[in-house]
């Protein structure tokens, strides 16, 4: 038996091509999380399309990626083989944990996915709309208990962004912080906190059978297949999504930039990564360039803020 | 859809080729591994835990299945023919089973280890497909006043209501306690402990913690004790087949051990050892032949090693469906699931249900391999038994700093111009820690079990009490969080009131050396 | 554990006595790496500061009955431990985390594995670092190639693999 384990393991090894090293993705989270996913979708992609021979994909896990990001921006210093995965959660994080290295420190290539994040009550609760949350809210808002994933992360920053966009005091929501919006979920639908707060996805199945009622999606346009408001629609003004996006290591020149970009680009459109977005129910939300800057300029902006009026951030 | 029907599901997904390939591997490695000495299935299963990383959920986790229960054959290979069991739930099959051995009799004792195991996996395989779902339904009404009495409850009886002593017990608790509170706070993003490393944001790694306190801790301690240097390996002679009297002696002490073992796994109190001893208890008295216990009672080895099974399938009950890991082998199965974000609660059940019932059906699977592969192959898993120390030892260290390094060996800290991995720092460290703990007769579970319950009692009190903004009463009010408080103090002051009474030597047999 | 000569004597365990000093000072550690901590002003129920203290509280209960258990020789007796051995283990493990990145897993954990032996009667090293060293490279390709695990690869696995260091 052990030798029929590793004819298998060897002939597995064997079968993987050697090339020469072509880019190196470092995913910021264990194997198996969204980040590493992302990472290694790209690496099927970028091999499968031939835009690159050989990609390594490795995991840097912990602290909402600032961990892997600071080792990135330490050791691959003007490497333009040298890409990292990231998101909405990193800028967040960086700010929680005064992280010495921020998203200055890389050279951010591309948003690739997105996620609108989604806003529940039970089925059985009186809350039917968004009114009725914000009415609840302005009447104490101590007493209206969210669930989400953890604390600074993006279903927090949008709980805080709707209190401040309705006038209450940020400082007095009760978020209740779960490692993620699926833990979140039994809380919420054993009627233990108020509502719940996290990406649409995690609460998708229960959605469809009814037990939870989706009150609005938190982006600025609808999202197919739910049959909710959009937050802005229903009069609050607040619109995020929680994004992915790719970056390239410090330091490298602007042709090395737009090589990347380009490449990026190419892998974006292919349909190894179309396919890979649709079995895994991902929305491509790609933006590049100047664009993609300024938008990243302003989540940043955004987050601070916030961050500084829930009080996590002093 | 019924039980049956969720089963039958089950069955067809671990039936597909690749699962079976799968549960096929995780036996064969479970056992291997589980067979050589001073391997205990917490160890068996942290050790073989980054083999399945690069697997799909459903591809890993059966394999796992397959290594949790292969790793429990293995064990008892060992006790019986080396006499030194590889977890304190295998010495009682050792005591009877080495006596066994030693009378050329090596051959029936393996066999109703094995035949005994394949009936109480069976049993309580079953048990925990029919128990797990009205657990669910139970649990689903759990608010986070419950989970923190269940915790506590957890807290007690692991640390302190068995063992010879319940100040090493808690030290060990509370040592795991403080190692868990290193990291980032989830509810406001706080850092506590870390001393300025980035390392430590995430908090201590589960897997660094068991692999360094059972592969480093162990292998420190064998080679430290001059004693413990040659122990002798018994060949198997004479017929393997047991006799008709043998079948006779054994099967209602299969059937005893494991309607022993399993609800003692099930229920949050205690692990394998306490129902292995619960059930050589029983045997003792039940048998027609009292003068044979000690001597190599075959009821001896048979009602044990079904319990030790059972309690091993019961564990997953409260894993499953509740998220609460009660040994150290359950906690490194926690971190299994969560390396594929998938959180082992209520909602695993109706969320990822097809990946549930195909983990309980490929547990019945493995279980059939386990009996096909076990009793033929016995020669071949002998011979791993004679694989000399120096190079078992230094083969667990190399698997122990791969596994490390391959989750997460990042060479983040540089020590001049050398970059080098802090986890690897860590394991040594904690390998250190887990040789003083065995030095000094500490029990190892309740730091492994104290670093991952910890945090999640903290969360889940904060939690109650941020729901009921500020309102202490939250915590004794539901008649379930009521209940669990006077369990766990029944559970504290039981053994207290036992050792008054001069009861104590029984409650030290079941000292907690490991898992 | 073998009952060791001692246990009869009633002197105070010098080693416990240590053990508790060190319950202490992790109690001391904690108290005041939580003492520094801001308190965000959401947090004013319990907030994170709270399990810290009382983990740091236990510990110190803790420490003062392992002293009054020392005094009373509660502990279990000991046997008497060979040091020589435990030094060429930890020795291997430095050794290993401090070539891993230059010299790649196969040749570190090589070393390891060769020390370890050592620490269990088997030399000379001579012999064993090279039996070691292909034994970890077997190892590392299989679950570097094999499994894709990301194992630091030094100039011996890039020389078998890619023919160049």
């Amino acid at each position: 038996m052990n030798k029929l384990l590793l004819a298998a393991l060897v002939t597995g090894a064997l079968s993987t091509p050697v090339f020469a090293a072509d880019y190196t993705i470092m995913a910021p989270a264990a194997p198996g999380g969204g980040w590493d996913q992302t990472a290694r979708t790209m690496q099927e992609a970028l091999q499968g399309e031939g835009i690159s021979g050989n990609v390594q994909v490795t995991n840097v896990p912990g602290a909402g990626g600032t961990i892997g990001l600071a080792q990135f921006a330490t050791q691959e210093n003007a490497n333009p083989d040298a890409l990292i995965v990231g998101g909405y959660v990193m800028v967040g994080a960086i700010l929680t944990n005064m992280s010495p290295v921020t998203l200055d420190n890389v050279t951010p290539i591309a948003r690739l996915t997105g996620e609108a994040v989604g806003i529940v009550v039970p089925a059985a609760s009186d809350i039917q709309t968004i009114d009725d949350l914000v009415a609840k809210l302005k009447e104490d808002t101590g007493a209206v208990a969210w669930a989400g994933g953890s604390a600074g992360g993006v279903d927090h920053i949008t709980a805080g962004l709707i209190a401040k966009a309705i006038g209450v005091d940020p400082t007095q929501v009760n978020y209740i912080a779960y490692s993620g919006g699926g833990e979140a979920l039994a809380a919420i639908l054993g009627g233990q906190v108020t509502v719940g707060i996290s990406g649409i996805s995690e609460f998708a199945s229960q959605i469809q059978a009814g037990e939870l009622r989706l009150l609005a999606v938190s982006t600025d346009t609808r999202v197919d297949g739910f049959d909710a408001p959009t937050l802005q629609e229903a009069g609050v003004d607040v619109a995020v999504q929680n994004w992915r996006m790719v970056a390239a290591a410090p330091g490298i020149t602007d042709e090395q930039k737009a090589a990347i970009t380009a490449d990026v680009k190419a892998m974006a459109e292919s349909a190894t990564w179309q396919t890979a977005l649709e079995t895994k129910g991902w929305v491509d939300t790609y933006l590049d360039g100047e664009a993609f800057d300024a938008q990243l300029d302003a989540d940043i902006t955004a987050t601070e803020s916030i961050l500084k009026d829930i009080g996590l951030v002093q | 859809m019924d039980t049956w029907g969720l089963l039958a599901q089950g069955l067809i997904a671990a039936l597909q080729v690749h699962n079976l390939i799968y549960a096929l591997i995780g036996v064969t490695l479970g056992t291997a591994v589980g067979v050589l000495p001073g391997i205990g299935p917490a160890l068996t299963v942290a050790l073989l835990l980054p083999v399945t990383y690069k697997l799909d959920p459903a591809g890993s986790l059966i394999m796992f299945a397959g290594i949790y229960y292969g790793g429990m054959y293995g064990g008892s290979t060992t006790s019986i023919l080396l006499n030194t069991p590889g977890e304190s739930a295998s010495i009682v099959t050792a005591l009877e089973g080495n006596k066994m051995a030693r009378k050329g009799r090596g051959g029936p004792a393996l066999a109703t280890a094995a035949i005994g195991s394949f009936v109480a996996g069976l049993i309580a395989t079953l048990g925990l497909a029919f128990v797990a779902p009205t657990v669910v339904k139970f649990a689903l009404s759990f608010g986070p006043a419950d989970y923190f009495a269940l915790m506590v409850l957890a807290f007690i009886t692991v640390s302190a209501a068995f063992g010879d002593s319940a100040l090493r017990g808690l030290t060990a608790l509370f040592i795991g306690l403080g190692l868990g509170l290193i990291g980032i706070d989830l509810q406001t993003g706080q850092t506590r402990l870390a001393f300025g490393v980035m390392d430590l944001l995430d908090g201590i790694e589960v897997t660094t913690m068991a692999v360094a306190l059972f592969a480093i801790g162990e292998t420190l301690k064998t080679a430290s004790d001059r004693d413990q240097v040659n122990a002798e390996v018994i060949a198997v002679k004479g017929s393997v087949w047991m006799t008709i009297e043998d079948w006779k002696r054994s099967w209602a002490a299969w059937l005893r051990g494991t309607f022993i073992g399993f609800p003692i796994g099930a229920m949050p109190a205690g692990g394998a050892d306490v129902a292995s001893f619960l059930s050589y208890s029983a045997e003792k008295s039940f048998t027609k032949k009292p003068e044979e216990f000690g001597n190599g009672a075959i009821e001896g080895v048979a009602g044990p090693e079904a319990a030790n099974n059972a309690s091993a399938a019961g564990t997953l009950v409260p894993l499953l469906t509740l998220g609460l890991p009660t040994t150290a082998t359950a906690a490194i199965m926690l971190a299994g699931f969560q390396q594929f974000g998938l959180q082992p609660g209520p909602l695993l059940f109706t969320n990822n249900a097809s990946l549930v019932w195909a983990l309980i059906a490929s547990l019945l699977v493995a279980n059939f391999m386990l009996l096909v592969l076990n009793l033929p192959l016995i020669g071949l898993w002998v011979k791993l038994l004679t694989i000399p120390k120096p190079w078992l030892y230094a083969g667990i260290l190399t698997f122990a700093t791969l596994g490390t390094l391959g989750a997460n060996g990042a060479m983040s800290m540089g020590v001049g111009p050398v970059r080098i991995s802090f986890e690897l720092v860590l394991l040594l460290a904690f390998g250190v820690l887990g040789y003083l703990l065995r030095r000094f007769g500490y029990p190892i579970a309740p730091v492994v079990v104290g670093l991952i319950l910890g945090p999640m009692a903290e969360q889940q009190l904060r939690r109650a009490l941020a729901i009921s903004q500020g309102d202490l009463n939250i915590l004794v009010s539901s008649p379930i969080a009521i209940a669990l408080y006077v369990v766990a103090f029944i559970a504290l002051a039981l053994p207290l009131y036992l050792r008054l009474r001069g009861k104590g030597a029984m409650l030290g047999q079941l000292a907690t050396d490991e898992d | 554990m073998t009952p060791g000569s001692s246990s009869r004597e009633r002197r105070p365990d010098g080693a416990a006595l240590v053990i508790a000093v060190i319950l202490a000072g992790l109690a001391a550690i904690i108290f005041w790496q939580t003492s520094q901590m801001r308190v965000p002003p959401i947090q004013a129920r319990v907030g994170p500061t709270v399990f810290p203290y009382v983990i740091a509280t236990g510990l110190a209960l803790l420490a003062v009955g392992t002293a009054i258990s020392a005094l009373r020789n509660g502990f279990p007796a000991r046997s008497k431990d060979d040091y020589g051995p435990i030094a060429w283990i930890i020795g291997g493990l430095v050794a290993q985390i401090l070539l891993l990145s230059t010299a790649g897993f196969s040749i570190a954990t090589g070393v390891l594995f060769a020390f370890t032996a050592k620490a269990f009667g088997r030399g000379p090293l001579w012999q064993t670092i090279p039996i070691g060293v292909v034994f970890c490279f077997v190892v590392w390709f299989l679950f570097a190639k094999g499994l894709q695990l990301s194992l630091p690869a030094g100039p011996l696995e890039r020389l078998l693999t890619t023919g160049s260091f």
